[in-house]
């Protein structure tokens, strides 16, 4: 199964009775519909849909055409402005069909997307299509009662969706867990359902991404991850708002009405550029944004000048947002910042890195960060290609096993034998020489130091140094 | 082979007094003059790296103290130190402890000291103030412009340059000699050159190079091969090739798997840029060398470095395409 296809798209409804609790938009919509299947033509030849989002609004036209074997012509009414798209549907709508050809139905999304004078020819264009079609025509609305829509309110048949209620949010989210073998506590669904507000559509995006995310989807991560609603918006949510927004202040709301905290905020930003804009001018633009916004939340930081947050939110909402110049809008799968789950996956192996380079910076008098860069590097070599040398200075700095296995990988169990073999010879001249000592697990460091044999200076100091330290750990054998 | 623990090089060859650091003579013999009258001001060390200053405020220490001479010196690097309160703390702490015997004063080392923010260098000039009486401060820094005027004002300056090419490849040779290794001169030549006059690089590559065989150019480069990180050109050719998202991966492989902060990785990448490995046009090698040098600056500047470097990237991506283009 393709994992990158949004739930939304793969379980949208295929038959009218799967539209969950939009029975009074049913009721005027399908006797409608009959008519026109019936070669009489109604006397609104156009329905327009409205209501809040995610209810269903689109959905439904989509099983109707499904179900009743129509094929569904369809078009963003935003884009509804180019002449040769205009006069593509126009075509079609005014086309009677042939006797063994499909129908149609025409579906216009988002009639409310068309806005002021610049789109007036747009509003014009519909009209006429009204006017000529031959086929139904379904438009879909979240606020119809704009003054200049209104003569398309009066060529349609005006039929209204409501906010789905929770209990039906459940169930659709419940089929999806099934149909998806996903472990699912039904608590978390519920606050899932609840912060949705009845916009199942939204539901079912946070539901995907914490699946994702996650592998399972419980009231833990869901309570950490889902922000609560009072119309405060989702990482999905922001993004989505954040992507499709016309003007800067549409932008700057997205990134600020959300209970992310900036930091987070620009995270998923960083993570989700490249998933929605995909010509590369577009996202060197937005990047270049989303830069300057962090030059001034690092200023923010050292300063602690605070009224520079607002710039912050300018750059990373309407800047990101505006970048898009060459790109088409597309829906785009968001996913969860890659860097943050990267950090927590990778914690153990951070930390013992980190013990590691504290080990030798104290040992050489230089930073953890040169450490990082400009030793480990070359023990990482050593570790590699030489196993005997290297066990010798996992001696010489008492390194645990962790750390012997960070620096060598696969050669990690040829440094051990090798630590073994000299461990064990130097067991023997101390055993001959101080009868007294005795017990397997004893310090080596303890051993070596007083050895006999041993001339080599650095050794001398190592132990000298250890001794300082006080601390003595056992080596691990 | 009598003893079973081996230490770095660079710990293990560490001078331990001023008479045994080489070069640098100027400033060895100012020092010593503070040795013999066991008294001195405040220092500030300032010059690139593994030039030694670290090492002469240690010698200084052990010659002024002794052997354990640790005890008397305070030893802080300011980028490991979580802020400049938790350094007040320590130093603090360390004033009140036991003076030395016949020397009023005790060492407090703050190395790295430039990664200091100015508001912090404030509070240690305070600070330094505050304990004048009972400690001196070695302040260790690379850019002396990066030190705030009250703070270099109070202290003696000393500008350490980098080590001349004799002088590296002596130590070097002398290093070998002790270890009994083998070596050509020229791969002593090379690790110079590679090492741009940073003795801990130097020695460094060496005991690497030293551990796989003998020290010629050839096992020499490909130390320093293996030592740099390969994704750092993987994800320069990525980009180019307009693999946004998968040069991004590479660079989180860099920075979370090997522990580079951006400026590691925007200086690895110039470092890169001027490779023959990398097959761009000629041009375009300035240009995109002005723009990491612009990105160097940003993250400086910023808050998160993965953000400034996903811009490089983004920027490399598009300039791939142009390329492509024409």
């Amino acid at each position: 199964m393709n994992k990158n296809i949004p739930w939304v798209i793969k379980y949208r409804p295929r038959r009218v009775s799967d539209v969950v609790n939009q029975d009074q938009a049913k009721e005027k919509f399908i006797p409608w519909l009959r008519q026109w299947l019936q070669n009489r033509v109604p006397e609104k030849k156009a329905a327009l849909f409205y209501g809040p989002a995610g209810v269903g609004k689109t959905s439904l036209v989509e099983a109707a055409a499904h179900e009743y074997g129509l094929e569904l012509i369809e078009m963003n009414a935003s884009d509804f402005r180019r002449k040769e798209d205009i006069e593509r549907i126009a075509k079609i709508a005014a086309t009677q069909m042939s006797l063994f050809g499909k129908r149609k139905i025409i579906l216009l999304d988002e009639v409310d997307g068309i806005s002021g004078s610049a789109d007036k020819g747009g509003l014009d264009a519909i009209l006429e299509l009204i006017k000529v079609t031959r086929h139904p025509i379904v438009m879909t609305a979240n606020d119809p009662w704009d003054q200049k829509l209104r003569p398309l309110r009066d060529a349609s048949l005006m039929i209204p969706f409501n906010r789905l209620s929770e209990r039906y949010v459940v169930q659709v989210l419940k089929r999806i867990c099934a149909a998806e073998k996903l472990e699912c506590e039904d608590a978390a669904l519920k606050y899932i359902a609840q912060r949705s507000e009845g916009d199942l559509r939204s539901a079912i995006n946070d539901l995907q991404a914490i699946a994702e995310g996650y592998g399972r989807v419980t009231l833990d991560i869901v309570k950490a991850v889902v922000v609560s609603r009072d119309r405060q918006y989702s990482p999905w949510e922001m993004l989505r708002n954040l992507f499709m927004s016309k003007y800067a202040w549409q932008a700057k709301r997205a990134v600020t009405h959300t209970d992310l905290d900036y930091d987070t905020v620009l995270q998923w930003i960083n993570e989700n550029i490249p998933n929605q804009y995909t010509d590369p001018e577009d996202v060197w633009r937005a990047y270049e944004s989303l830069s300057r916004a962090d030059i001034y939340l690092g200023r923010i930081k050292r300063s602690l000048s605070w009224d520079l947050l607002s710039y912050v939110f300018d750059l990373a909402g309407p800047g990101v947002a505006l970048a898009r110049k060459k790109s088409k809008f597309r829906w785009a799968k968001y996913s969860f910042p890659q860097k943050i789950m990267l950090l927590a996956k990778t914690k153990e192996m951070r930390e013992i890195r980190e013990a590691l380079a504290e080990t030798i910076s104290k040992r050489i008098h230089a930073s953890k960060s040169t450490v990082k860069r400009d030793v480990i590097p070359f023990l990482m070599i050593i570790f590699r290609e030489r196993p005997d040398y290297a066990a010798r200075i996992a001696i010489g700095y008492n390194l645990t096993d962790n750390m012997i296995k960070y620096l060598a990988g696969p050669t990690y169990s040829k440094i051990k034998e090798h630590m073994n073999l000299l461990l064990l010879r130097m067991e023997k001249p101390a055993l001959a020489s101080e009868e007294s000592s005795s017990g397997a697990k004893e310090s080596v460091t303890a051993r070596a130091a007083p050895s006999p044999s041993s001339k080599k200076k650095a050794t001398r100091r190592a132990s000298r140094r250890r001794r300082r330290g006080g601390t003595q750990s056992t080596l691990p054998i | 082979m009598s003893s079973i623990a081996e230490l770095l090089w660079a710990e293990k060859y560490r001078p331990r007094s001023l008479d045994d650091i080489v070069n640098q003579e100027e400033i060895v013999k100012r020092l010593k003059k503070f040795v013999e009258e066991k008294n001195m001001p405040h220092l500030l060390f300032v010059g690139p790296p593994g030039t030694g200053k670290t090492t002469a405020a240690h010698a200084l220490a052990h010659d002024l103290y002794g052997e354990n001479y640790l005890q008397y010196m305070l030893e802080l690097n300011a980028s490991d130190e979580r802020g400049i309160d938790t350094i007040r703390t320590k130093v603090k702490e360390f004033a009140r402890s036991r003076t030395p015997p016949g020397i009023p004063f005790k060492i407090v080392l703050l190395d790295e000291a430039d990664n200091m923010t100015a508001d912090a260098q404030q509070a240690l000039r305070r600070l330094m103030e505050m304990y004048t009486t009972s400690t001196r401060f070695i302040l260790i820094a690379n850019f002396p412009s990066k030190i705030i005027e009250p703070i270099q004002s109070r202290c003696a300056l000393f500008r350490f340059t980098p080590l001349k090419k004799e002088d590296v490849i002596a130590r070097l040779k002398w290093i070998c000699e002790q270890e009994k290794c083998k070596y050509t001169e020229e791969g002593l030549e090379t690790i110079y050159e590679i090492s741009e006059g940073d003795m801990r690089r130097a020695i460094n590559v060496l005991q690497a190079a030293a551990a796989i065989g003998t020290v010629t150019p050839e096992i020499v480069y490909k130390v320093v091969g293996l030592a740099h990180p390969r994704e750092i050109r993987e994800m320069i050719k990525l980009a180019l090739d307009g693999q946004f998202q998968r040069a991004r991966d590479q660079l989180r492989q860099l920075m979370i798997n090997y522990g580079l902060s951006g400026v590691d990785v925007i200086k690895q990448i110039h470092r890169e840029l001027f490779s023959q490995e990398l097959k761009i046009p000629e041009e375009l090698r300035i240009m995109i060398a002005d723009y990491a040098g612009e990105i160097q600056f940003r993250l400086v500047e910023g808050a998160d470095d993965e953000i400034q470097l996903n811009a490089f990237l983004a920027w490399l991506t598009l300039l791939g395409q142009k390329m492509r283009g024409s």
